[in-house]
């Protein structure tokens, strides 16, 4: 059908779509600066919560606890605690990445980043590792316990 | 496949282009005749180039042999055909591999080199490909040129292009598209038994192609250009060839030289060893997120001419459609930050681009607009085949962008980088608009590249179906699956994600039904009688002679 006033509907139709994506970008932005810790960082001198320290190398995942005990493929959590993840790596770069908490982080060899994780329901979740790192990529991956 | 093995296939390949040099003279002097006559030898090769190129031209053997403008433009056409093929068979393959949870018939390995094998061949052989033949196919006719005096060099890029695409078939990589520094060190010769150097070459080679052609692309269209055609009445096709242009040239030389210092790294690591690992990643992506924009803008273009043609009424606004594709150019180049997200590379870092990635959206929304607005005030609209890709390509691109909007988020994307929501999302916008519009364009061009005549309709619109319930099968349960964390890259996953693996190896396969129709729908058709005009509505101002 034809439209009257063609140049008005262009125009509403970009108003709308900009006010959406600053919408969008606002609360973005709002969320990087109010809630930092739940995105991948570089480290920091003061972390938040208990301290693990994850280290990827080629093919498989360790995780350091504070009292200095090291577990391979397997984190195990207690639910309503907060941690900070100290995600490193031995070679190449990797990621390692929690489908269910949301959170993922590069392991950057000679890069540490942390990323902060406060797990609510105790149960048993993946961990994968998303970013390609040679023949055995696909076994980089192991379980999340929470007790 | 030992190393002597390769050595005599590039051996091989390179005697044979030494040949074709030899008959290089002989051939296109006698083609030449048969095309224009008599006058061939009296003409200069610069004048019958001009004649050649502003002619309706048709798919044959010889264009190999000539240098106009359109000649290069068949020998892209017929490459990146053969290129999507391979590239295909290496998609299929591995989504039947993951059929189950663990690797089946693909050792990790094998399942790697296809990986590599696939991302590099499409992205550089079938886009970059596919744009550089309806660039020189199209851009003659839509602009009506007064010159093609640069045919020697098309011709040498073009050789570039397909050595670089064969160094890439058969290097057998295992570095994934992207080589990531250190990983890439590590799966040398020496390393891991790959040999990334050979794609490094290839992908080099092919962004030299692109970038000369890209410059004679602009010279075409703002030096040659007729005189009875004003700026303010340019193509939209041309346009959206500008914009691709203009980001191969500013961003294509930056990846080449990071390449070039990537080779000498696997022999000497220096360059890359004493900054920070992420700064080939860095530099990677300033070339990595323009490519993606420079495959879809002409797709844009293909659709902004289609469209008005099948739906019987002119563009909605022609003045949006150039503005949405000049700041695709500028806000495009702004956003490739949004890969390293999560790689801690600071908030500033993350603040900056993700914020570039939703002003990126604006123009996008733009040219939606303008479609859908087309289609509204539309008075009879025909649904042939070429219309069918692109009404689907338009819905593709809607579904592939919302989720690009979504990961523009940087909370939303610590959820879903590098699973497979991220494989669906550029596998939506890839199939729908980069290889649907060179299927429609292919379509639209069929009178002309076979001579007059047609393609069998009833296998087109098979093939149409299959690649469209492919794409929704496939990107659809990647995107579900995705959502729950389902990794990409990967040759095994978890059990629980077998549905939506399965589900996509169907879809996978059919897409591959599909593409075969096509192949065998073009070789059937191309052996019938003609039976019409080689006329065609992307080539409507060009003046047979």
């Amino acid at each position: 059908m034809p439209l009257k006033n063609k140049l008005l509907v262009e125009v509403i139709w970009i108003v709308a779509v900009v006010a959406i994506l600053s919408w969008a970008a606002v609360s973005n932005a709002a969320y990087l600066t109010s809630d930092q810790n739940y995105i991948s960082n570089p480290v920091s001198s003061d972390p938040v919560g208990t301290v693990i320290n994850v280290t990827g190398y080629q093919w498989a995942w360790a995780f350091q606890y504070p009292n200095g005990t090291i577990t391979t493929d397997k984190l195990v959590l207690k639910a309503n605690t907060t941690y900070t993840l100290v995600v490193n790596s031995k070679d190449v770069i990797h990621d390692f990445y929690i489908p269910a908490f949301g959170v993922q982080s590069y392991a950057v060899p000679g890069h540490p980043n942390q990323v902060t994780i406060e797990p609510m329901k105790a149960g048993t979740y993946i961990f994968e590792c998303v970013e390609y790192c040679g023949e055995l990529h696909y076994e980089m991956r192991g379980t999340v316990v929470v007790t | 496949m030992g190393f002597s093995f390769v050595l005599a296939v590039f051996g091989s390949t390179i005697a044979a282009i030494i040949a074709m040099v030899f008959l290089l003279y002989y051939f296109s002097m006698d083609y030449r005749r048969n095309l224009i006559g008599e006058s061939a030898s009296s003409l200069s090769r610069e004048q019958s180039n001009l004649l050649l190129s502003r002619m309706r031209r048709e798919i044959s053997f010889s264009a190999f042999f000539m240098d106009d403008s359109k000649s290069i433009g068949i020998r892209y056409l017929i490459t990146t055909v053969i290129l999507f093929f391979i590239g295909g068979l290496a998609g299929v393959g591995m989504r039947i591999s993951l059929w189950y949870p663990f690797p089946t018939f693909l050792t990790p390995i094998q399942y790697n080199i296809l990986l590599t094998a696939h991302g590099t061949i499409m992205l550089y052989g079938f886009a970059v490909g596919s744009i550089l033949a309806l660039g020189y196919y199209l851009l003659p006719s839509a602009n009506m040129i007064e010159r093609d005096n640069l045919g020697i060099v098309n011709s040498i890029m073009y050789w570039f292009f397909l050595i670089g695409s064969l160094f890439i078939i058969f290097s057998r990589s295992t570095a994934s598209w992207y080589f990531y520094y250190p990983l890439v060190d590590q799966l040398s010769i020496a390393g891991g038994g790959s040999y990334s150097f050979f794609t490094l070459i290839g992908v080099s080679l092919i962004q030299v192609a692109a970038t000369v052609s890209s410059i004679i692309f602009l010279k075409m269209i703002f030096l040659d250009r007729n005189k009875s055609i004003p700026v303010s009445k340019i193509s939209l096709f041309s346009w959206s060839i500008v914009s691709s242009a203009v980001l191969i040239i500013t961003s294509a030389p930056v990846s080449t030289i990071a390449n070039g210092y990537l080779i000498y790294d696997l022999i000497n690591p220096v360059f890359f060893q004493g900054s920070s690992v992420l700064t080939y990643a860095i530099l990677f992506w300033f070339w990595g997120h323009p490519l993606v924009y420079v495959a879809i803008l002409p797709a844009f273009g293909l659709i902004y001419e289609m469209l008005p043609k099948y739906a019987g009424v002119p563009l909605y606004s022609y003045r949006a459609g150039v503005f949405s594709l000049l700041l695709l150019m500028v806000f495009s180049a702004l956003v490739w930050g949004h890969h390293l997200f999560n790689s801690g590379l600071g908030t500033i870092w993350d603040l900056m681009f993700s914020t570039t990635s939703f002003i990126v959206v604006i123009p996008s929304a733009m040219s939606v607009f303008n479609w859908i607005a087309t289609l509204w005030t539309a008075r009879g609209i025909r649904l042939t085949v070429p219309m069918l890709f692109v009404l689907n390509g338009i819905i593709d691109f809607i579904i592939g962008g919302v989720v690009g909007v979504y990961s523009a988020d940087v909370g939303l994307n610590a959820f879903i980088h590098g699973t497979y929501a991220i494989t669906s999302h550029f596998h939506w916008i890839f199939i729908g608009m980069t290889a649907g519009m060179a299927f429609a364009a292919i379509y639209v061009l069929f009178p002309t590249l076979t001579g007059g005549r047609t393609y069998n309709v009833p296998l087109a619109k098979v093939h149409f179906y299959l690649n469209s319930v492919g794409t929704i099968l496939m990107s659809g349960f990647w995107l579900v699956g995705g959502f729950e964390g389902m990794p990409r890259r990967v040759a095994g996953y978890f059990g629980i994600f077998q549905t939506y693996q399965d589900v996509a190896a169907i879809g996978g396969v059919i897409l591959g039904i599909g593409f075969l129709i096509f192949l065998i729908n073009f070789a059937y058709s191309a052996y019938q009688a003609p039976v019409m005009s080689n006329d065609n509505s992307l080539e409507g101002e060009v003046q047979p002679i």
